[in-house]
């Protein structure tokens, strides 16, 4: 690492040895799929073989992430490797996490040196069970996770808080559903394609499911999966034309008593954005005053795909990432359009990388949240060739 | 075409914590119909926490102050649809309370009848259940101020050093249609696998895929395979008497190749062969119950092969053993 970020981590990114994003796929955010998961992690990776026409043993270190709890098996994530090729014997790693801590793992590994590329997966099927009654688990064992205090719980309370802080109305997070509605509907792999707009008026009609969100603010649970291969800077530029390089992901922790935390702020993304050289401690996420046009390290984002599983989540992230009007914050329709849960946060990567890979935009960061009301929150910071 | 069931099971853990020198007294606390925070960093947090979240150095017992039992509600959520896990059947309120005495507020569930009855700001007031158990679940908020009935503490019952929670989750969905169409097979009398597009082996019970050469298969790659194989592995189970055990006498549990089968079917009970005459390459046949009185209920997504339900027995056919050495490649 420089010296020169260390001692100013707020302007601009470490210097990480360059790895690219080199392939991407996802399957369609289903509201149920009848079959094996297995079935969601081969068709992705039929997809990721095929575009860089490497074969299965070409792939020198896979990683998963996937929930046990949610697939209703023991080890159940051990049967996924079927998916992804358990023969000839795979050099294989796992998180009990989203599949964008997948991508953490696999982009540090890289960096050892001594291998070249890395598929990495996130799947998962939510139908089968209320997830809500899953993910309360992840809450503090003795204090919280007995009330059965699930993340849709804790949102509806983190929501009231932006309220009672004058940060956001109702109609804002209603806001939020119609313009990720409307983005969805151009996504083919998105579960909720609205036939034509919603109208903020029509959402705030609707009864309230987790008050004052209404179901409409959650982000319907899927089944599906996704994954990307990602190779060293040689190797990425031999596997594709459009290589879209990691220039750093940071992962940061809050407190698993809420009530310890501000609820109405992220401060762990604004760590973590500070970390990157972005958000507002680099001048602002977008092209607004402060920004540098050239995003040598500091911001210049023309896309953020965030990890938004209750509308509220937007306003708060796009606060803590100092996103002015010049980012285009989920184009792809967001979690709000599909949420195929332990995939979510790694489509966020894949979405902002398709953007860099076919031109649409240049810089974006990709967001991911783990934990309930945002208590873990993951950015992934991508840039194009120019 | 004959019905089969979907899949209906509840996955349950009971977890058993220890509780340690700070959350221990506070669960005890609860028990005995009372809240305790703990003073940390010049505050009072509750719930109380083993570190100083600040510092992350280490809070003493020493520290802990009584709480509440009325505070005052930060923010809140109303429930209108309760899950399974939640404290309440009825619509209730999640809500951050900070309790008197404290600086922080502590999650937990309002019981306040109305939505129109919650609002920020709202005095919210300890009650303790008749039955307690040293679970965070042992109290809960009503609306107002009025302090909850004197608990009655049992003197001999000790401090909590471990808490209970037994976890679960309902997993519903259709059998996926190749299981669906294996376990029909079952019922008909018929025992079906698929054959793989890739090198021609046989899979039963398939899994809907050959993990070998990472290839799908579909209805259009059943096959039917035989009633009669080789044994390729076997163990002698002793029932240890758990809870829930209903076997009582010892038992053989086999692995089978069937006739035409490239993978084993394993669990295959085998209850009127003695262990002492059973061994590898012995060729069995089963033997169906009546079509009619097949069972196929344990078969699920995740699990069940060739279940109990569907046979009598698996008798010798009186063949010729196999060699085991050509069974090498199964060992299970």
């Amino acid at each position: 690492m420089a010296a020169a970020s260390a001692s100013s981590a707020a302007a601009s990114a470490p210097d990480f040895p360059d790895i690219a994003v080199v392939a991407t796929a996802q399957t369609p955010a289903h509201a149920r799929y009848d079959g094996p998961e297995v079935h969601l992690i081969m068709d992705c990776v039929d997809q990721l073989l095929a575009s860089t026409g490497l074969s299965r043993d070409g792939i020198d270190f896979t990683i998963a992430g996937s929930c046990d709890y949610l697939s209703g098996m023991p080890f159940a994530f051990v049967t996924n490797v079927d998916g992804m090729g358990a023969w000839p014997p795979v050099y294989e790693s796992h998180v009990e996490m989203d599949g964008a801590w997948a991508l953490f793992e696999a982009w540090l590994r890289l960096q050892v040196g001594d291998v070249d590329t890395a598929m990495v997966v996130g799947s998962g099927r939510s139908s089968p069970c209320n997830a809500r009654e899953v993910f309360h688990l992840q809450a503090d064992p003795y204090a919280v996770a007995p009330l059965g205090l699930d993340p849709d719980a804790l949102a509806g309370i983190q929501a009231r808080s932006l309220i009672d802080a004058g940060l956001a109305s109702e109609s804002d997070f209603a806001a939020v559903v119609a313009r990720s509605r409307a983005a969805a509907a151009a996504n083919p792999m998105a579960q909720v394609q609205a036939s034509g707009a919603v109208a903020v008026a029509d959402l705030l009609a609707e009864p309230y499911d987790m008050a004052p969100l209404r179901a409409h603010d959650v982000a319907p649970p899927a089944d599906g999966a996704a994954a990307v291969i990602i190779a060293t800077a040689e190797r990425a530029r031999e596997l594709t034309d459009r290589p879209v390089w990691i220039r750093g992901i940071d992962h940061r922790i809050e407190s698993h008593h809420p009530g310890l935390r501000d609820l109405t702020d992220s401060a762990s993304v604004r760590t973590a954005a500070a970390t990157l050289g972005i958000g507002p401690a680099a001048g602002g996420g977008g092209g607004g005053e402060g920004a540098d046009p050239d995003g040598g390290g500091t911001a210049g984002l023309d896309v953020a795909e965030l990890h938004v599983t209750h509308a509220h989540e937007e306003i708060i992230l796009r606060s803590a990432l100092g996103l002015d009007d010049s980012v285009e914050v989920n184009p792809s329709g967001g979690p709000l359009g599909g949420n195929p849960v332990m995939a979510t946060g790694l489509i966020r990567v894949i979405e902002a990388a398709d953007r860099i890979a076919s031109g649409r935009a240049r810089r974006a960061v990709a967001h991911a949240s783990s934990g309930p009301a945002l208590q873990q929150n993951l950015l992934c910071l991508l840039e194009g060739d120019g | 075409m004959t019905a089969v069931h979907d899949v209906d099971f509840t996955l349950e853990y009971p977890y058993t914590r220890s509780t340690g020198p700070i959350v221990g007294p506070w669960l005890t606390g609860l028990r005995d119909g009372r809240i305790l925070g703990l003073r940390v960093g010049g505050r009072v947090v509750c719930p109380p926490v083993e570190y100083d979240p600040d510092t992350g150095v280490s809070t003493s017992p020493d520290d802990l102050t009584e709480v509440g039992p009325a505070g005052t509600v930060t923010a809140w959520t109303w429930v209108c649809a309760p899950t399974s896990k939640h404290p309440f059947a009825q619509p209730f309120a999640f809500a951050q309370i900070r309790l008197d005495g404290a600086d922080t507020a502590m999650l937990h569930a309002v019981d306040a009848g109305d939505m129109a009855a919650m609002s920020t700001g709202m005095r919210v007031v300890a009650r303790f259940r008749p039955e307690r158990r040293g679970a965070v679940t042992d109290v809960y908020f009503v609306p107002g101020d009025e302090p909850p009935p004197p608990v009655e503490a049992d003197p001999d019952a000790g401090s909590v050093e471990t808490t209970e929670h037994l976890i679960g989750v309902r997993i519903r969905e259709p059998l996926f249609p190749f299981r669906a169409r294996f376990a029909r097979g079952l019922l008909e009398g018929r025992i079906l696998g698929q054959r793989s597009p890739a090198d021609g082996k046989v899979h039963v019970p398939s899994r809907g895929y050959d993990a070998l050469n990472r290839v799908a298969m579909g209805p259009e790659h059943d096959v039917e395979v035989a009633d009669v194989g080789t044994v390729t592995s076997f163990t002698e189970i002793a029932p240890i008497q758990y809870h829930g055990q209903t076997e009582t006498e010892p038992w053989i549990r086999c692995s089978v190749l069937l006739d035409s089968a490239d993978t084993t079917v394993g669990g295959i009970d085998v209850r009127h062969i003695g262990v002492e005459e059973f061994r590898v390459g012995m060729r069995l046949r089963m033997v169906w119950k009546p079509e009619g009185e097949r069972d196929v209920s344990a078969i699920e997504n995740r699990w069940g092969g060739i279940t109990g339900g569907v046979y009598e027995r698996w008798e010798p056919t009186g063949e010729p053993d196999v060699d085991p050495e050509l069974l090498k490649d199964h060992p299970f």
